[in-house]
């Protein structure tokens, strides 16, 4: 690594916890979101599912780059809100992540067979204790994997934020670059970064993975 | 809510049950007296699952009316709970909870359903598993355990609750040949012990030896009801005898 570089490594050091903050804050925000619009599309009410597929349909297939614009320009306009480059950022990683969470807890919910539910309301159970006791702990296990795939897709959607001009990793790097002029490098250096980030949530995914498998 | 002793644990009055325009069961009427062992039989499709599934509100119904324990069943009336509460139901396919271990299994509903302490519950689950022979498998995941084993610890799942009336549907038909009997040994223990019983099986044998009635269903009726030696040896509808010939002669 070249010194001119190698001097701005507090740069990208930052860059990469405001990276992981960032996309954690969206992945809990989006999980806790993607819960109720996941809980809404399997709802007994077809209107409240309709709602729910509208809302996962939409955010699913909209570019995460349009949501950044449209939070931090739309919004802002739209309703007067000063956003900062955060809180729209934070806003439209939170939309596209419920979207996806809602579809991992829908299949996870669906994962658990009749015969639990009938088990379960047989020996007198209500619906939300069948739900806490017997339904959401196995659907937890079917969730995990594809939640790890949501949180690396958010954050990779993360470095998009840089475009509304906040720092997060790829930000970091593209300021070093300018005040360096080395570009080849910078860039390596972001991928490489990125890299080591997901690669270990994978293998903590993996790790959380086989610790929640039932005994075989 | 205690009733008369004389009235009947279950009375079914003139049930209807469709599914859309699909009549599943045509007008059963049935009495089941406390104590008393009854072996359903009859042709797959003829309502006998349902039949059950009715009793204890899994299922909504169409006409007529249940009463257990003198309580109507309302499948959509919160008192639904209360009554499941003191009906046990067994499936064929078991449905244990397999990310919980044989004896959470046992203790879940009574701890989290009646509030009873732990301690208690946990106590009486040991004396369960003595009595369905298991105790050596009270800690052992479902997926751990033989089909005739997993059926075991539903059993005890359900008596975990003190139930009044026990429900058993094709308790035997998912097993392996040799796991059947320990099924079957238990189940006339329950019998012995003058439980209420409702038993969907076509272990003709056990009908003749544990049943105090057999039914025999067809087309979502009750075709004949009778004790279970008399219909074995002379059954008067010729559909019966065509279904019982079907089944003891293979
Ligand atoms: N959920 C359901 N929806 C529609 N039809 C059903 C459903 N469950 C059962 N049936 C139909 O009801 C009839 C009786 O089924 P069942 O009670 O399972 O019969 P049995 O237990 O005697 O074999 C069958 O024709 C079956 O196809
Ligand atoms: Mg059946």
């Amino acid at each position: 690594m070249s010194p001119q570089v190698a001097a701005y490594w507090y740069v990208f050091l930052k860059g990469v916890g405001i990276t992981l903050w960032i996309s954690w804050l969206a992945l809990i925000l989006g999980g806790v979101v993607g819960l109720v619009i996941g809980l809404l599309r399997i709802a007994p009410w077809a209107i409240v599912r309709w709602a729910a597929i509208v809302y996962i349909e939409v955010f699913r297939s909209v570019p995460p780059l349009v949501l950044f614009f449209g939070c931090f320009y739309g919004l802002s306009f739209a309703m007067k809100l000063d956003l900062s480059p955060f809180s729209a950022a934070t806003i439209a990683l939170t939309l596209t992540a419920s979207a996806l969470m809602a579809e991992v807890v829908r299949a996870g919910i669906e994962s658990v067979t009749r015969g639990q539910w009938e088990a379960a309301l047989s020996q007198g159970m209500t619906y939300p204790q069948v739900f806490r006791y017997v339904i959401w702990p196995q659907a937890i296990r079917v969730m995990l994997p594809p939640s790890v795939g949501v949180y690396i897709s958010t954050l990779k959607d993360s470095s998009l934020a840089s475009i509304i001009g906040y720092v997060e990793l790829t930000k970091s790097g593209l300021l070093v670059r300018e005040s360096t002029g080395i570009s080849f490098e910078v860039l390596l250096i972001i991928a490489i970064l990125y890299f080591i980030i997901n690669y270990s949530i994978s293998l903590v995914g993996t790790a959380l993975e086989r610790r929640f498998k039932y005994v075989h | 809510m205690s009733t008369d002793p004389s009235s009947p644990v279950l009375r079914i009055e003139g049930l209807v049950k469709r599914y859309g325009p699909h009549l599943v069961i045509d007008g059963v009427d049935l009495d089941v007296a406390a104590g008393q062992v009854v072996v359903f039989v009859g042709p797959s499709g003829t309502g006998k699952s349902t039949l059950l599934r009715c009793v204890n509100g899994l299922e909504d119904i169409q006409g007529g009316r249940i009463l257990f324990e003198g309580q109507p069943v309302l499948s959509r009336s919160s008192a639904i709970h209360a009554v499941r509460r003191r009906i046990g139901m067994i499936f064929q396919g078991f449905n244990l909870y397999p990310h919980l271990t044989a004896l959470q299994n046992v203790t879940l509903a009574p701890v989290k359903v009646l509030g009873e302490p732990a301690k208690d519950v946990e106590e009486r689950a040991r004396g369960l598993f003595r009595k369905v022979r298991l105790e050596h498998r009270a800690h052992a995941f479902p997926s751990q355990l033989s089909g005739g084993e997993q059926q075991r610890v539903a059993i005890a799942r359900a008596l975990a609750m003190n139930p009044h009336l026990l429900m058993f549907d094709e308790p035997t038909s998912a097993l392996d040949p040799e796991t059947v009997g320990d099924v079957l040994a238990v189940m006339e223990d329950l019998a012995r012990e003058g439980r209420t019983m409702l038993v969907v099986t076509h272990e003709i044998g056990f009908a003749r030896h544990v049943g105090d009635r057999m039914i025999f269903m067809d087309g979502g009726k009750i075709v004949e009801d009778r004790p279970p030696e008399e219909m074995i040896a002379s059954p008067e509808n010729p559909r019966t005898r065509q279904f019982l010939g079907s089944i003891l002669h293979h």
